[in-house]
C-alpha cells in the first residue's frame, strides 16, 4: 500500500509538471498567435483603455441615498396662497445649499455651532438630544436639550437662521415618540449627553433605527400629565410610576372618535412627493 | 369659502367668456379698437419733485414670514403681492374735492357677473377686466397716470417706508375688556355677577348725562386701520411680492392699499422713486430680487459676528 501511495505521490507531482508545461505551452502559443495575427491583417487591434479607477472620498460626509423631505417644507393644511409657499421654498433650497442642513429626527444627537457675540471666539457649540421639531417653512425650529452641571438646558435654534455655521449629527436614531418633551420629567440620566461625544457611523442606506427605550419618571407631579392619551406618549415605563387605577382614570380623556373623524384628515402623501421632486432638482442644480 | 373657491372657477369662467365674445361679436371688438385708437397717446411724464405725490398699489396679503439681518437680529415681515393692479380711473381736481387730483386705482380681478352695470361702464372704459378692490389715492398734478397703466411690485424700492390701510379682521360684537381694554373687576371676593362690566359711565348729577363717544360694547373690527411707516425690505420682480416690515391689518388674502408714507421723518428715504410708476417696458432690466441693504439673503455664507 505505502509503496502504492509513494507511486501516486510521484504520478501525481509529474502530472502536475506536465500540466504546468502544457499551460505554459499555451501561453506561449498564445501570445505567439497573438502576434502573428496582426501582421497578417491591415488594421491594428482595437484599444480597449483601461478601467476607470472608482475613488471613494472619505473625507465629506457621505450623501444619504433615504428619500428624506425635512417635515418643515409640507405646508400646513390653510387657506393660504401657494406662491407663498413657493417663495419660501426658494428661499430655504438657497440656504441649503450653503449650510448643509443633515438629516436628523425627534431622539437624534446633534451639535450645533453658531455665532455668539458674547462668547469667547464668538463662536459657541451645543450638543444635546432633539426634543421636538416645530415651525414651517423658513421659521422651523428644533429644541436641544443637554445637562450641563446639574441643570438641565434646552435651546430651541432656527434651523434657517444666518448664525448657525454648522449642524452635525452624531448619532441619528428615531424613538418611539415625535415629541420627547417628558425627558424633563423623567431621570437626569437619560437627558444627558456628552459634550465631547464623537460621532457614530450610521449607514446612509435602509430604515433609520428605531430606540425603543422606555424611561423612567421622577415621581408625580410633572409638568404635564403625560398619562393621557391625548400626548399618545409610548417612551414612558408607566407601570413603575402609576398605578392601574390611575391608568385607567387616564383614559376618561380618550378621544375614541377622532381616528373616524375625516374632517380631521390631512393627506400630504401627494405634496410630499411633488415637493421632494421639487427640491431635489433644486439642489442638484 | 365662497370667494377662496369661486377664484379657481372665475379663471375658467373668464376663458369661456373671452372665447364666446369672440364668436358671437367680431365686429363690435373691431369698432371698439377703432374708437380707442384715437385715444392711444401715451401721457406726458414728469420728473419727481420735492412734495410730489404719487400713486399707491392695491395687494393682496399672502402671510408672514421670517427675516434676518446682516448683524444677526430676526424680524418678521408680510408678504404683500401685488395682483392685477391698474389705473382705471382719473379725476381732476375740480371733479374730485377742488384742491389735489387723484386717481381711481383697481386691485384683483373678479367676476363681472356679481357687478353693478355703472361699476361695469367704469371698467369698460378703462379697458380693464372688473377688479375686486376700487381705491383712490390723491395724486400731485405732476404724477398723472393713463386708465389702462398696469402697476407693478417694482414701483417701490427696498428701503422705503409706506402706510398700509385694510378692513381689520371683524370680531362681531365684543364686549368692554377686548374691545377697549377695560379692567373689568375680580374673579372673587364677593363679587356678584361682575367680572367683564364696564362699571361707572361718567360723572354724576352735574352733566346728569352720557357723552357722547362713551366707550360702550358693540361690534369690534371691520374697519379700514392704517399701519403707518412699514419699511420695505424686499420686492420680487417676478411673482410682483412686497416684504413689509412687521404686521399689517387684514385677514390672509384680504385686499390692501399701499401708498407712500405721510410720516415727515421717513420721507428721506423717498428720492427718486419710480416717478410716476415703474414701467416694465423701460426698465425691463431689473434682478429678480431686490434686496435692502442690511437684509441677509440666502445665497451669502453664513454670518460670523466680531
Amino acid at each position: 500500500m505505502a509503496a502504492c501511495v509513494k507511486g501516486l505521490d510521484k504520478f501525481t507531482f509529474s502530472l502536475r509538471l506536465i500540466r504546468n508545461l502544457q499551460l505554459q505551452n499555451e501561453r506561449y502559443l498564445s501570445t505567439s498567435l497573438c502576434r502573428s495575427a496582426p501582421e497578417s491583417n491591415a488594421d491594428p487591434p482595437r484599444f480597449i483603455p483601461p478601467s476607470k479607477p472608482v475613488i471613494i472620498d472619505k473625507t465629506q460626509p457621505e450623501a444619504s441615498k433615504r428619500k428624506f423631505l425635512s417635515p418643515e417644507f409640507i405646508p400646513p393644511r390653510q387657506r393660504t396662497d401657494p406662491v407663498k409657499f413657493s417663495m419660501e421654498r426658494k428661499d430655504m433650497i438657497r440656504r441649503r445649499k450653503v449650510l448643509d442642513i443633515p438629516e436628523f429626527y425627534v431622539g437624534s444627537i446633534l451639535a450645533v455651532t453658531m455665532a455668539d457675540p458674547n462668547a469667547s471666539g464668538k463662536v459657541n457649540r451645543f450638543v444635546g438630544i432633539c426634543i421636538q421639531r416645530g415651525g414651517k417653512g423658513l421659521g422651523a425650529t428644533f429644541v436641544l436639550r443637554n445637562i450641563i452641571n446639574n441643570q438641565g438646558v434646552e435651546i430651541c435654534y432656527e434651523v434657517y437662521s444666518p448664525r448657525i455655521q454648522k449642524i452635525e449629527v452624531l448619532k441619528l436614531e428615531k424613538r418611539l415618540d415625535d415629541n420627547l418633551m417628558y425627558l424633563r420629567d423623567a431621570l437626569p440620566e437619560y437627558s444627558t449627553v456628552d459634550p465631547d461625544m464623537k460621532p457614530v457611523n450610521y449607514s446612509h442606506t435602509g430604515e433609520v433605527p428605531v430606540n425603543k427605550i422606555k424611561v423612567r419618571m421622577r415621581p408625580k407631579p410633572w409638568s404635564k400629565r403625560w398619562e393621557r392619551p391625548n400626548f399618545d406618549i409610548q417612551g414612558i415605563r408607566f407601570d413603575l410610576c402609576l398605578t392601574p387605577e390611575q391608568m385607567a382614570h387616564a383614559q376618561k380623556w380618550a378621544k375614541p372618535w377622532e381616528e373616524y373623524d375625516m374632517l380631521k384628515e390631512y393627506d400630504t402623501s401627494q405634496l410630499e412627493k411633488e415637493i421632494f421632486l421639487e427640491v431635489q432638482q433644486e439642489m442638484n442644480k | 369659502m365662497a370667494a377662496w373657491s369661486c377664484r379657481f372657477l372665475l379663471q375658467r369662467g373668464t376663458r369661456l367668456i373671452s372665447l364666446r365674445a369672440a364668436a358671437e361679436s367680431p365686429v363690435q371688438l373691431v369698432g371698439c379698437v377703432r374708437t380707442y385708437m384715437r385715444k392711444n397717446e401715451p401721457w406726458q411724464r414728469h420728473e419727481w419733485t420735492e412734495g410730489s405725490r404719487r400713486v399707491g398699489l392695491v395687494a393682496v396679503k399672502l402671510g408672514m414670514a421670517p427675516i434676518w439681518t446682516t448683524t444677526g437680529e430676526r424680524h418678521v415681515v408680510t408678504m404683500l403681492q401685488v395682483q392685477d393692479c391698474h389705473v382705471i380711473k382719473y379725476l381732476p381736481k375740480e371733479e374730485y374735492d377742488g384742491c389735489t387730483a387723484a386717481l381711481i386705482v383697481g386691485g384683483k380681478n373678479v367676476s363681472p357677473f356679481y357687478r353693478s352695470e355703472s361699476e361695469l361702464e367704469m371698467f369698460r372704459n378703462a379697458g380693464v377686466p372688473p377688479k375686486q378692490k376700487v381705491t383712490t389715492f390723491k395724486v400731485s398734478d405732476n404724477a398723472l397716470i393713463k386708465p389702462g397703466t398696469p402697476l407693478y411690485a417694482a414701483h417701490f424700492r427696498p428701503g422705503q417706508y409706506v402706510d398700509v390701510t385694510a378692513k381689520s379682521i371683524g370680531k362681531g360684537f365684543q364686549g368692554v375688556m377686548k374691545r377697549w381694554g377695560f379692567k373689568g373687576q375680580p374673579a372673587t371676593h364677593g363679587q356678584t355677577k361682575t367680572h367683564r362690566r364696564p362699571g361707572a359711565s361718567g360723572p354724576g348729577g352735574d352733566p346728569a348725562k352720557v357723552f357722547k363717544g362713551k366707550k360702550m360694547p358693540g361690534k369690534m373690527g371691520n374697519t379700514y386701520i392704517t399701519a403707518h411707516g412699514l419699511k420695505i425690505w424686499r420686492v420680487n420682480t417676478k411673482h410682483n411680492v412686497l416684504y413689509v416690515h412687521g404686521s399689517v391689518p387684514g385677514h390672509r388674502n384680504c385686499l390692501l392699499k399701499v401708498r407712500d408714507t405721510a410720516l415727515p421723518t421717513r420721507s428721506s428715504t423717498l428720492l427718486n422713486p419710480p416717478f410716476p410708476t415703474y414701467f416694465s417696458e423701460e426698465e425691463a432690466d431689473l434682478d429678480e430680487d431686490l434686496y435692502d441693504d442690511n437684509l441677509f439673503f440666502h445665497t451669502e455664507p453664513s454670518l460670523t459676528l466680531t
